[in-house]
């Protein structure tokens, strides 16, 4: 790219609002005339864009996407919705609005995979037979893992999670505000596993700390961020950065504490410790829950069978091509892939048109070549107004995609991207268009 | 940045803007013709574009400072939120696709009067 180019693109992308979180490629130029059956399960921001990609790249192919699930949900903007600026039907959508033509919508869960046998088999029992796998199923946020939490709980007792849907979110900034009215101990956290936006923890933390300010109510409410760690963020420099920002801001930090119960009626929470078991009074809290592989996953071969990544159920899969190293004709993308970090939409970005060109390459006869870094991305919002543009790979090396834009520096144009360059970069993936 | 294409571009501008992407093209394009159109006539009429161009310059200047002060209230913030001058640069950008339209708008509208005031008459 020249100069030229570089601030054509550059600039058209400002303008658009568009995210270096987002950054898009070019479709893949090559196609495959194989009749090759694949099936993807899970019509999620992975499932779906890689079966727009695919019902493109492969016309001679037959697409089976497997999923229940007939909304669509916007997930990057569950924290504006629990900022209490967005409203949940602007994080909800339909699926069939994205599905391809062509592409056959079996509108059930998957209820087995059996890679073995090359098939997978729905919830009523019907089998469906395929050359090539491609599981994006997502992942289950494992609520009743913590003693004495429910889903239900959210927006009822000072209990707020953004984590649970649109919904959920919207209950969680009025928890907010209520608690802000009212003062007191506000309890934040996150689950020792892997989870799908390490970010938004923090900025859930952020944002009530600056709600506070603006209300004129900081001085009312101590706020205390629990890491499930020696850090509050796994990319030192970022982890830096955030724990310099919390103490200038006045929020604590426990590190080592993992919610291991609540208790809603007395309000208290028990983490779980080196030092044992940590009871703490709150007035309210923020619970992310822990995050695993949905049960049909779990209890098929296709999880890591050691590792870190076992206990939890990812999906095994080569950190470069995410192809499964056990079965080659399945490949694994976005939150239920097990590789580290990559549980983002920044994520499925770069990693579906991975997949999905080496597929087209493989099925033409061709050698796959594409390659995942690990790329991924979180817009810190650390502000009303106020977000740090942090990208980074599997080796937490900070990759930012905009050189005037400091990672490390919380920025107006960082926001710009989250709160309006986002959802359109976010709907054209899906579309196989970024 | 090296993945950023016009292609790519088009179909996220698609997607966040709907059928405004659309509008916003086709004022562009009117006002496009409205500039070629008012300038044809200013030259057929013999009259300079000197006028037109200054009320266009002032009034494009005028609705890009009012834009740019609008982009925070835009994005859900206020101009504290502005923290370094890239915010600025970024938000004057945007400022500045309004400030055109209305530059061009006003530069054709300009631009017509001044024709039909007929030709400049010189002194002998």
């Amino acid at each position: 790219m020249n100069r030229r180019e570089f601030l054509a693109a550059g600039g058209g992308a400002l303008l658009a609002g568009l995210p270096a979180a987002l950054p898009a490629t070019p479709a893949a130029a090559q196609t495959s005339g194989a009749r090759a059956r694949i099936v993807i399960a899970g019509a999620g921001a992975a499932g779906l864009a890689m079966a727009a990609r695919l019902s493109r790249g492969m016309p001679g192919a037959t697409i089976t996407i497997i999923d229940a699930k007939k909304e669509h949900h916007f997930q990057p903007g569950f924290t504006l919705v629990g900022a209490g600026l967005w409203s949940p039907a602007r994080v909800t959508e339909r699926n069939a609005d994205y599905m391809p033509r062509g592409v056959d919508w079996v509108e059930e869960a998957v209820a087995e995979f059996d890679p073995d046998a090359n098939a997978v088999v729905t919830a009523s029992g019907r089998r469906i037979d395929y050359d090539f796998l491609i599981v994006a199923t997502g992942l289950k946020l494992d609520y009743t893992a913590i003693e004495g939490m429910d889903a239900s709980l959210i927006g009822k007792e000072g209990i707020a999670s953004i984590y649970a849907g649109p919904n959920e979110a919207a209950a969680s900034a009025a928890a907010i505000d209520r608690f802000l009215e009212t003062g007191g101990t506000g309890l934040f956290g996150r689950p020792a596993g892997e989870m799908k936006c390490a970010g938004a923890p923090l900025k859930i933390t952020f944002i009530a700390d600056d709600k506070a300010r603006r209300q004129g109510r900081r001085g009312a409410v101590e706020l205390i961020y629990n890491a499930h760690g020696p850090a509050v963020f796994a990319v030192p420099p970022v982890n830096d950065k955030v724990k310099e920002m919390f103490a200038a801001r006045g929020v604590a930090v426990n590190y080592g504490h993992v919610l291991k119960a609540i208790d809603p009626g007395a309000r208290r929470a028990t983490y779980r410790t080196e030092a044992g078991d940590v009871t703490l009074d709150y007035d309210f809290i923020h619970v992310v829950p822990p995050m695993r592989a949905p049960d049909a996953v779990r209890q098929s071969p296709l999880p890591w069978q050691e590792g870190n990544l076992a206990a939890d159920g990812w999906v095994e899969a080569d950190k470069p091509t995410l192809r499964h190293p056990r079965y080659a004709n399945v490949f694994s993308v976005g939150d239920i892939a097990g590789v580290p970090r990559g549980k983002t939409a920044a994520s499925v970005k770069w990693q579906v048109p991975v997949v999905a060109d080496n597929l087209i390459a493989e099925t033409a006869g061709r050698t796959p070549s594409a390659t995942f870094n690990g790329y991924t991305s979180c817009p810190m919002v650390t502000g009303y107004g106020k977000a740090m543009l942090i990208e980074f790979d599997y080796d937490g090396t900070l990759i930012p995609s905009f050189p005037f834009i400091d990672p490390l520096k919380e920025l107006w144009v960082s926001w710009l991207i989250e709160e309006k360059g986002l959802l359109g970069a976010y709907r054209a993936m899906l579309r196989g268009r970024a | 940045m090296s993945d950023f294409n016009p292609v790519t571009l088009f179909f996220i501008l698609s997607e966040a803007m709907g059928g405004f992407l659309w509008l916003l093209l086709a004022a562009g394009l009117l006002l496009l013709g409205g500039v070629v159109f008012g300038v044809s006539r200013l030259r057929r009429a013999g009259r300079p574009a000197k006028r037109p161009l200054m009320a266009a310059a002032i009034m494009g200047t005028v609705a890009t400072a009012v834009f740019t002060l609008l982009m925070p209230a835009w994005t859900l913030t206020d101009t504290g939120a502005f923290a370094s001058g890239i915010d600025v640069a970024v938000a004057v950008l945007l400022g500045l696709v309004p400030g055109v339209l209305v530059a061009a708008a006003v530069f054709t509208m300009a631009s017509l009067r001044c024709a039909s005031r007929g030709p400049r008459v010189r002194a002998a």
